[in-house]
């Protein structure tokens, strides 16, 4: 079987591994399905709040966003079902594509938001920004995996980095800082687990203070604006400075129990910017108050753990560097943006998983968890 | 693939560190949920407060002020509507086309409504904004007409303060101005409300403002309105009856019509200001209608002041009208009689100086009538001298010289009553004995004010007491002026009624109304050779002044004239009384003791 695998992976990518017909139902009994329950648990307040936070607007997005969780979980059963050493043996094909597509956004892209990012398919839209993330995480990973060695040496760091950088590159030509911002936490979690000397982790924070300054030159005057808003939100209250602090009064405004569902004054009299996709814990936070919020987060949380656990238990280093990859972007956009929306982090576009708006990110974060939970299924079988 | 299922060495490595950074990840995450704890639980009221200043927009109803009337139930403060043109952009499909049909209507160019708008969004972005002010009925009409094709006007009917009398009132009820910034401190006061400045608009603002109500509206981020609360009711100011006669104030007012000068009449039984006119004067309505920089520049640089209430601001030196007061003095302490006699040459000589008469021939010997009827000044030099400095000063403090009458509109002036002890504090020098002659005849450093002598005249009016002259009726207090016979009383309004009757005074006699008099010259500069008042100059023309009540025997109206380098008060002053009180006998018949000839 392997033999032939290794032949024409192609045929074997969506083959269920013969263990599960052995196994049986034992096996699919010990995955962590935990983790598909908190996600869908929530997509389901996401769907809710998004309802809420879309009342008033022309367009209702519920119907959407239950279309695009249903999307999600067909997205899901494939990722699943993949296995992701199989998938590790087109990693290089599956990123040059992806790549392909960065580069072709930036030309027959639509513009959405300032950013040209979209492929336009009827009337919905889909970012290649987030193939492009799964396609670099397994690259990462089956790189990161094939090393030998206790520790990383430069030369195999500096490969890695190279390997983020370029579409982080392409990222910033679109622009779309907060999808290029996703790779850096990836990479770095990454190169932890695997294994970074360090002297090396002191020279990774020099560095990253000597990037800072020249990122700080190199990003876009808005995007500069956003963190010195960020900084001090009183600079330009009705310009950048607009949104964080409409969010933050929405937060504050929600205190313990919340004004309750559809009755949040910010969100239901549009004070709130983005408050069905960027924002959208903020709506949630005014209307269930910080009973709400605790929820949330203990879901996050939850869901997190999960992932860490799925990763720390898999037996091999290929499963496990790909779930902390996800576990990595996860995190991120889980911390950047109630972070952001609560105030300590600046507005850089970055959704929340499950509960923002958008439809490419919903099958993201569905396809990495069925990629997650196809690590936690394969581990008694990829050893 | 032996590269990718070799390597599992060190994997237990890899979960430990995998389990550290999940673990870093766990503590982030307590610290954002710690940070929501911080703003939600700990902060939240705050922010609440935040969230309802954004969606609550409080417009206030402003409360009715109070309508001013005249004795007569006559209105001299009242309220009009103005009706003045919102425009919410917003709620225009075509700004543009807004602006044109507002232009049609108003005929102004649209250009400069458009340069409004801009100006007003850039200020107050979420209202809606002002573009036209005190429209005419006709056009609100077309504008309502228009309200289906056009919703995003708005017309907004506002209170405006309308002073129907102008000029002829300003003195007494001051005016109405937008609130500055020292008035805004309190919190009792917004930008934009209005405030009642000099006369009885700002004595009585507390009164007369009422208390405004506020609707308050939910409004969504747009600034559109979504929501209403029940509307707080507001309560509608206090009218204010005044004492002034409208008709008395409008001859006075008329008669000082190119003159600088102040009348005041009041009752001497009460109290009661029924004439309160100073010029030149200004019209209260321009403030009011939001004052233009160059009506208030022309307010301001004008050398007369016309904003100067000079019926209790200014203070002269009361000339011989002060004379009356002297021979009261001088019969309470017995220093003379009616029928003590002096001789006038012309001059008199004091304490080594020639001090001269009026009246360069002389009047030969003069008792306190034909004194005062003929305002012999060394008759009263004799009396200065008999009384001294201290004397005259307590007697002049008894009739409330050298200090405010307690008069309800702001700004009054104390005037001053000279002495010893004011010499030395605030001269820094003695008094000298000389001066006392000068104050004797009202000249000298004494000051006076012509609501001051008015209120002086009453009290000689009434036969001894010195009313608190007021403008909004009510029961004043009415002190006596203590320690002065009632026969004194009468030799001078005797004499004073000489003084109309064929004395100086006689430009003011009325035949059939019995009108005590006096009449006064304050010097602007000393002149050592006699001049004709007609032949100086306007600046150094002397002040005239009148001073009188009718009729003598129950006097119901004191009136005091005082016009500024008038000249003599006989032949400038005289003339303004006179002219009053036949607008009064025009009302009161009856106050005449026989049919005119």
């Amino acid at each position: 079987m392997r033999s032939s695998s290794r032949s024409d992976p192609i045929s074997g990518l969506l083959r269920l591994p013969e263990e599960a017909a052995t196994a049986g139902i034992g096996r699919l009994a010990s995955v962590r399905w935990s983790l598909l329950l908190v996600a869908l648990m929530l997509s389901v307040v996401g769907a809710a709040t998004v309802h809420s936070a879309s009342v008033a607007m022309p367009v209702e997005y519920l119907p959407r966003q239950l279309a695009w969780v249903g999307a999600g979980l067909v997205v899901f059963l494939v990722t699943f079902s993949l296995d992701y050493q199989r998938l590790a043996l087109v990693a290089l094909p599956f990123y040059g594509l992806s790549m392909a597509l960065l580069v072709l956004v930036l030309f027959f892209g639509q513009v959405r938001g300032g950013s040209r990012s979209w492929f336009a398919i009827g009337p919905f839209g889909i970012q290649p920004s987030e193939v492009a993330k799964i396609a670099t995480a397994i690259l990462l990973a089956q790189y990161l995996a094939g090393l030998e060695g206790e520790y990383l040496r430069l030369r195999e760091i500096v490969t890695a980095i190279g390997i983020v950088l370029l579409p982080v590159a392409l990222l910033y030509f679109e622009p779309d800082l907060g999808g290029a911002l996703t790779y850096g936490p990836m990479l770095a979690a990454m190169l932890l687990v695997t294994g970074v000397k360090k002297r090396y982790l002191v020279i990774a924070a020099c560095t990253a203070v000597v990037v800072g300054a020249l990122g700080w030159g190199l990003i876009h005057d808005y995007q500069r604006e956003r963190v010195l808003t960020f900084l001090n939100p009183a600079r330009d209250p009705l310009g950048a400075g607009y949104q964080v602090r409409q969010s933050k009064i929405a937060v504050g405004s929600g205190e313990l129990v919340g004004r309750g569902y559809m009755r949040g004054t910010q969100s239901q009299l549009r004070f709130l910017p983005a408050r069905h996709t960027d924002f959208i814990f903020a709506v949630l936070a005014e209307e269930w108050g910080f009973l709400g919020v605790a929820f949330v987060l203990l879901l996050y949380g939850s869901f997190l753990f999960g992932c860490a656990e799925v990763a720390a238990r898999a037996r091999d280093r290929l499963g496990m560097l790909l779930a902390v990859g996800f576990f990595a972007i996860f995190a991120f956009h889980i911390l950047w943006n109630t972070g952001m929306v609560v105030g300590l982090a600046p507005n850089s576009g970055i959704p929340l998983p499950f509960l923002s708006y958008g439809g490419s990110f919903m099958l993201f974060a569905f396809a990495a968890t069925g990629l997650v939970l196809g690590v936690d299924f394969r581990r008694y079988v990829n050893r | 693939m032996a590269s990718i299922v070799r390597t599992r060495e060190r994997l237990d490595t890899m979960a430990t560190r995998a389990r550290v950074v999940s673990v870093l990840v766990g503590i982030a995450l307590a610290g954002i949920a710690g940070t929501y704890w911080w703003v939600q639980g700990l902060h939240g009221p705050e922010y609440r407060e935040l969230a309802d200043n954004n969606r609550l927009r409080r417009f206030p109803i402003r409360a009715p002020r109070g309508v001013v009337y005249d004795r007569g139930g006559r209105p001299l403060a009242e309220n009009v509507p103005s009706y003045n043109l919102l425009l919410e952009p917003d709620a225009s499909n075509d700004v543009k086309r807004s602006l044109a049909f507002a232009g049609s209507i108003l005929e102004t160019d649209p250009e400069q409504l458009h340069r409004l708008l801009v100006a007003h969004r850039r200020e107050r972005p979420v209202e809606p904004a002002l573009i036209a002010e005190n429209l005419t009925l006709a056009q609100v009409a077309r504008f309502e007409l228009a309200a289906l094709e056009h919703p995003e006007f708005e017309i907004d009917v506002q209170q405006l303060r309308l002073y129907r009398h102008r000029e002829q009132t300003a003195h007494v009820l001051g005016y109405l101005a937008e609130a500055g910034p020292q008035d805004l401190t309190g919190g009792e006061y917004e930008r934009g409300d209005m405030i009642g400045r000099r006369g009885i608009e700002s004595q009585f603002e507390r009164q007369l403002r009422g208390k405004d109500g506020e609707r308050v509206v939910v409004v969504d981020s747009r600034g559109r309105a979504v929501d209403e609360f029940p509307p707080v009711q507001p309560a509608p100011g206090t009218n204010l009856k005044l004492a002034i006669d409208l008709d008395l104030q409008q001859t006075a007012q008329r008669l000082l019509e190119d003159k600088v000068g102040a009348v005041v009449a009041l009752d001497p039984r009460n109290g009661e200001i029924l004439v309160l006119a100073s010029a030149p004067s200004y019209d209260p309505n321009l403030f009011a209608r939001r004052l233009r920089a160059d009506d208030w520049m022309r307010l301001i640089t004008n050398p007369n002041n016309p904003l100067q209430n000079r019926a209790i601001q200014n203070t002269m030196a009361p000339g011989s009208t002060f004379k009356p007061l002297m021979a009261l003095a001088g019969l309470a302490e017995g220093v003379v009689t009616p029928q003590t006699r002096f001789y006038c040459p012309g001059y008199g000589v004091f304490y080594g100086h020639v001090h001269r008469c009026w009246r360069p021939e002389g009047h030969g010997s003069v008792d306190l009538r034909s004194a005062i009827k003929n305002s012999c000044d060394v008759y009263f030099y004799n009396v200065g001298q008999r009384l001294g400095i201290e004397r005259i000063a307590r007697y002049s403090r008894k009739f409330g010289l050298g200090a405010v009458t307690g008069i309800d509109v702001p700004g009054e002036k104390a005037g001053l009553v000279p002495d010893a002890a004011w010499s030395r504090a605030v001269r820094k020098q003695p008094w000298y004995l000389g001066e006392t002659i000068s104050v004797a005849i009202g000249q000298g450093p004494v000051l006076v004010s012509p609501l001051q002598m008015a209120v002086a005249m009453a009290a000689i009016a009434n036969g001894g007491h010195r009313p608190t002259p007021h403008l909004v009726e009510h029961a004043a207090p009415m002190p006596a002026v203590a320690g002065i016979p009632a026969s004194a009383w009468a030799a001078v309004r005797q004499g004073m009624q000489a003084v109309v009757d064929s004395g100086t005074g006689y430009a003011a006699h009325i035949p059939g109304l019995t009108i005590g008099g006096k009449t006064g010259t304050a010097q602007v500069v000393a002149q050592r050779t006699r001049t004709r008042a007609e032949d100086l100059s306007y600046e150094t023309r002397d002040h005239a002044w009148f001073v009188s009540f009718a009729p003598v025997e129950h006097a119901q109206l004191v009136v005091v004239v005082f016009i500024e380098h008038g000249g003599h008060g006989a032949s400038a002053a005289a003339p303004v009384a006179k002219g009053i009180y036949e607008e009064l006998l025009k009302k009161r018949p009856d106050l005449r003791v026989a049919p005119p000839a």
